[in-house]
């Protein structure tokens, strides 16, 4: 009886503990949250005050007059659809670049035995590329982009990001293919398909997830990348989203509204993305982690 | 024509994995390369279909020169031991993919793909995953890939070494039954010696990388060239009894247990005694030595229990106690070895 009796006290306890284990998690659920999620709120209901209501102290956080003139004054007044179809074209581009040089080379550092180690070699010196500070290679790059008369295209940047993302494209992708098991593509191969035909119809469509997450971080920092964009383009013609909303802040003004219309419209594209591949992206980042 | 090993040699770095092999395929052969691991039987067949170097030395088929030639056009076909399917296909598009990248039409295609998995029975899976079949069904899926079109030569790497017992005695059946029908050479890789006994024309055994004997596995198993190949062939293994001079290899099945002694007949212990249902492995000491006899089923003795046992004379074999390699010998000889380890 007593040890029955000791038994209920204990699951009851044990019960305790894990409405308090739960409730706490929560709690740091929440707090997670709102410290990530509070600056978008704000930046989003800014975009959408006027000019008064932005300023008024206390601010009225929850109850307010909503207003698209600040989106208007962007997109319609203001040249942001050009920034930010330009953003598009580069973010795009690059990855894809990144993505198709970096497959290839990673498949070649995971395959194919190079003289001198040179597949440690290689691999080590390609990510050697992303130990200095960015700023080392703004000037240079200038520099090189003034002579091949490149300042001010899009062009430029595409070059330049491809190159920014290809290590971390090559270092993803290597560790996928790495995880194969080779004989996949051995028996490819005696089947009597090319090299480049077992990549492309065997080994690619086993590290979908891990492509597809490779890509997501690729577009997140070509998207949000804002130095070289600075740096390479003064004009119109290719200034990007992040470049576009800096210069808001002028001698005169900041235009608060207009900046956070037009980054909340910023956000879209990548969120959009992001979810639409998310099924590969949590495999992705847990590939190897358990061999399946 | 056929498939010839020139002096082939394969290192990597001071590591001789192959060494010095020479060997020469008809065709239409079923060759098994039969060893333990690590003795270069895998090595060699990923050489013959190009997936690893060759460091020296030819190989040739149908009398050209493969070397330098990639493994996409060796027209080869090849099952591996992980059976190596494509997940992300279905049982027909893995069957169909080397007719696929041959550019084959899609009617003509699905038509053989039809055909094989009606061969092997396995029609009805043709639109699953390879995830969802079983080991079974995968081996047949992996043989389906190969013989879907007519190659050069099938290479098979331990084929059946995934399977449980029952089911590896019944594919291997059905692969030897398969080969007469397609009479395509096939090279198969194994350790099992009961698969390249039952399976092979000629079996080439391998020792750290170099051929030992390259012969029908009758005659591997009845005129083993070295002690390693006796040793290696026959379950359960040829006895060995080592004197200074000699060392005298008798199989099981030579060997005959008398429970009354006889004429001629040499005394000995039984250890233990292991009943197969269909024979009875009788476990013997000899002085020193232990043998291992083949006894009728109803053989009975008590551990401990006293023996005779008779040696068919013509059916031993000898060796040199240092090299290991066959040697002839008078008969007399050895019998004298044998009463005085028995003495002893």
């Amino acid at each position: 009886m007593r040890t029955r009796t000791r038994e209920k006290y204990q699951s009851a306890n044990k019960l305790a503990h894990s409405k308090a284990t739960a409730l706490l998690r929560y709690v740091a659920l929440v707090a997670a949250l709102l410290f990530s999620l509070a600056p978008v709120y704000w930046m989003l209901t800014i975009s959408l005050k006027t000019e008064v209501e932005q300023f008024a102290s206390p601010p009225p956080w929850f109850v307010f007059t909503p207003t698209l003139e600040h989106y208007y004054d962007a997109f319609v007044a203001r040249g942001f659809g050009d920034y930010l179809l330009t953003s598009a074209i580069v973010a795009v581009a690059s990855t894809a670049c990144a993505l198709i040089i970096g497959t290839l080379a990673a498949y070649a550092l995971a395959r194919f035995e190079l003289p001198w180690r040179l597949n440690r070699r290689l691999s080590l010196w390609i990510l050697s590329t992303r130990m200095f500070p960015a700023i080392v290679t703004a000037v240079p790059l200038f520099l090189m982009m003034r002579d091949l008369r490149l300042l001010n295209t899009r062009a430029s940047l595409i070059i330049v990001y491809t190159g920014f993302n290809l290590p971390f494209v090559v270092w993803m992708m290597r560790g996928f293919f790495a995880d194969l098991p080779r004989d996949l593509e051995e028996a490819a191969l005696v089947d009597g398909d090319s090299r480049l035909g077992a990549l492309v119809r065997v080994v690619l469509p086993l590290v979908t997830p891990g492509l597809a997450a490779t890509a997501v971080f690729c577009l997140i920092v070509s998207w949000n990348e804002f130095l070289f964009a600075l740096v390479l383009t003064q004009t119109d013609a290719a200034m990007t989203l992040p470049v576009g909303i800096a210069g808001r802040v002028t001698q005169y003004e900041i235009k608060w509204g207009v900046m956070s219309a037009a980054a909340s419209v910023a956000i879209i594209p990548i969120l959009v993305f992001a979810l639409s591949v998310q099924k590969y992206l949590v495999r992705g980042l847990s590939m190897g982690a358990v061999k399946g | 024509m056929g498939i010839e090993f020139r002096n082939v040699n394969k290192t990597y770095g001071d590591n001789c994995v192959v060494d010095d092999l020479s060997l020469t395929i008809d065709d239409g052969e079923f060759i098994v390369l039969l060893g333990p691991s690590g003795c270069g039987k895998t090595t060699t067949l990923r050489m013959l279909a190009g997936l690893e170097s060759v460091t020296s030395g030819d190989i040739s088929i149908d009398g050209e020169r493969v070397n330098d030639v990639p493994t996409q056009h060796r027209d080869l076909a090849m099952v591996f031991q992980s059976y190596a399917l494509y997940p992300h296909m279905t049982i027909a598009e893995n069957i169909g993919y080397p007719l696929r990248v041959r550019k084959l039409d899609k009617p003509e295609r699905a038509a053989r793909v039809q055909r094989v998995a009606a061969m092997l029975e396995i029609e009805t899976l043709l639109d699953r995953k390879p995830r969802q079949l079983s080991g079974g069904e995968r081996q047949r899926v992996a043989l389906a890939r190969a013989i879907v079109r007519e190659p050069r030569a099938y290479l098979m790497d331990e084929p059946l070494s995934n399977l449980d017992a029952r089911l590896r005695v019944q594919m291997r059946g059905e692969l030897k039954r398969l080969q007469h029908q397609l009479r395509t050479t096939t090279i198969y890789v194994t350790h099992d010696q009961a698969e390249a006994m039952t399976l092979a024309s000629r079996v080439a055994v391998m020792k750290k990388g170099r051929l030992q004997q390259f012969d029908a596995p009758m005659n591997i198993y009845n005129h083993p060239v070295n002690r390693f190949v006796a040793e290696f062939v026959g379950s359960p293994s040829m006895n060995f009894i080592e004197g200074s001079q000699l060392t005298i290899g008798i199989r099981p099945e030579h060997i005959q247990v008398l429970s009354q002694p006889q004429d001629g007949a040499i005394p000995a212990t039984v250890y233990v005694t292991e009943q197969m249902g269909n024979e009875t492995f009788v476990f013997l000491t000899v002085g020193t030595n232990r043998l291992i006899a083949r006894a009728p089923a109803d053989f009975r003795a008590a551990d401990e229990s006293r023996v005779w046992i008779t040696i068919s004379k013509d059916k031993t074999h000898f060796f040199d106690p240092v090299s290991g390699e066959k040697r002839a010998t008078d008969n007399t000889d050895w019998i004298r070895i044998l009463s005085v380890s028995s003495a002893a």
